[in-house]
């Protein structure tokens, strides 16, 4: 199985050892050994991938790298931080990952008003199986834990993954005030409930929810 | 769920209490009120409300910690009890102790602060004075770096300054003097190094420096009174009406238009 390690906090190395890894197309900086690049269709899920990626909004491009010897991917200078899968399923937006053993299963799913909060869309990507992956957040990502009786609220713009079960609720500080120009700047929200672990990245998208 | 040299996993307990998480995000421990810049809340543990200011129930708060009340709409309160992380756009953020002191911070560098400090507009245009006893969180580009006057610095680099020290303009003089110096000044013409004017602080204080060129983009600090002898902030600085408590103004601003 493919080794991931991080050279540096924003630069990932991945070992190879003649198995593959999906990573986001162009990321590769550079490479020791023997590497093959191929571009995949539809975020790497084919066909089906093409159809729903292109229906969803969350697209993502993606190339499979296999052969033998260590591969270094970066992108656009952004911190990297490895996640391993056991099982679980990872949610992230497309945006924010850079790559992920080619065991790993990716997918699309239905996240609702949260993704229409962030300028995202209504859909994020699933990576689930065992095995590891890499995210990438603008600036260092902190990693918090929600358990059933600390439930987290987290500015949309701020979120870039989570795992674990979590019931996510959109919610929204707007009133009155929010309408004469008073608005609090954190009108909208979503709240984790349940058990597993949030990443959050210490910046925020430009969002819709942010400016009210 | 386990993190291979991966970041640490924080919880609602272990969280740092006001305290930085990282060089780029600070951790507040909630329990009252603080005020915080708009949009610079990026998660919370426990029940935390945020109020736009510039209304009813919180007005004695205000009318204590708040002197500059026509730019009180880039400000909110967060109210509660819980864990609040605090961030901006990951540049580096500091927090800082005042016990009965005062501190010039420029206006796009203040993060946060507890209402035990009050803010007032300085006098030098751009910049915010807190004064008081309290904790408060600056952003900065870069590591804050401190020194002691005398000193001259670039004027993109100061961040602010603390306990009163003098500050005014200082120009090389030797470098822009006569017929050349002035053609050199304004048309750069013969070679301008760029630092032929710098700021000078001298007194007793402290002088905040980032340690990069870059500056923050700076947010209003409110209209001055209208009054012989009162310095005019630039008008790039300022909204061009002066803002009420109230008003529908501004939303255009705040859709970035």
């Amino acid at each position: 199985m493919a080794q991931f390690r991080l050279q540096g906090s924003k630069v990932l190395a991945v070992d190879l050892t003649g198995d593959a890894v999906k990573a986001k197309n162009g990321s590769m900086v550079a490479y020791e050994g023997d590497m093959t690049f191929k571009k995949m269709t539809g975020g790497g899920d084919g066909l089906r991938g093409m159809v729903t990626r292109r229906l969803t909004g969350e697209q993502m491009e993606v190339m499979e790298v296999k052969g033998h010897g260590t591969c270094y991917f970066a992108d656009r200078a952004t911190e990297v931080n490895l996640v391993s899968l056991r099982g679980e399923t990872l949610y992230v937006e497309a945006s924010n990952l850079l790559a992920a053993d080619a065991s790993l299963r990716t997918g699309t799913t239905f996240t609702g008003l949260r993704g229409a909060s962030q300028g995202n869309g209504l859909f994020t990507t699933t990576v689930e199986g065992t095995g590891q992956a890499a995210i990438m957040s603008d600036g260092t990502a902190i990693v918090l834990r929600v358990t059933p009786s600390t439930p987290l609220q987290v500015d949309p713009g701020a979120y870039i993954a989570h795992t674990g079960k979590l019931k996510q609720h959109f919610q929204s500080g707007v009133n009155f005030r929010t309408f004469i120009g008073e608005g609090s700047g954190e009108a909208f929200q979503i709240r984790f409930e349940g058990e597993g672990l949030v990443y959050v990245q210490p910046s925020e998208r430009t969002t819709f929810g942010g400016d009210v | 769920m386990s993190t291979v040299n991966g970041p640490v996993v924080f919880d609602a307990h272990t969280l740092p209490a006001d305290d930085n998480v990282n060089p780029y995000a600070f951790s507040v421990d909630l329990d009252g009120q603080w005020f915080l810049q708009k949009g610079k809340m990026i998660a919370y543990y426990g029940h935390i409300d945020f109020h736009g200011i510039g209304h009813g129930r919180l007005d004695r708060l205000i009318a204590h910690s708040f002197h500059s009340p026509l730019h009180a709409a880039d400000w909110v309160v967060a109210e509660g009890k819980g864990k609040m992380l605090l961030a901006d756009r990951s540049f580096d953020v500091n927090s800082y102790d005042l016990e009965d002191g005062n501190l010039t911070v420029r206006s796009g560098n203040l993060l946060a602060f507890q209402p035990s400090l009050s803010l007032k507009q300085s006098i030098v245009p751009g910049f915010l004075t807190l004064i008081g006893t309290g904790k408060f969180v600056a952003a900065s580009n870069g590591p804050v770096v401190f020194v002691e006057p005398p000193i001259r610095v670039d004027p993109q680099a100061l961040v602010g300054w603390a306990d009163c020290p003098s500050p005014c303009h200082h120009y090389d003089h030797h470098y822009l003097r006569g017929v050349l110096g002035g053609v050199r000044a304004f048309t750069g013409l013969g070679g301008t190094s760029g630092e032929e004017h710098q700021f000078e602080f001298v007194g007793a204080g402290t002088v905040l420096l980032q340690s990069t060129e870059q500056l923050m983009a700076e947010i209003p600090t409110g209209e001055t009174p209208d009054q012989a002898g009162v310095p005019h902030a630039t008008p790039s600085n300022q909204p061009s009406m002066p803002r009420m408590p109230g008003q529908l103004g501004d939303l255009q601003r705040r859709f970035g238009l």
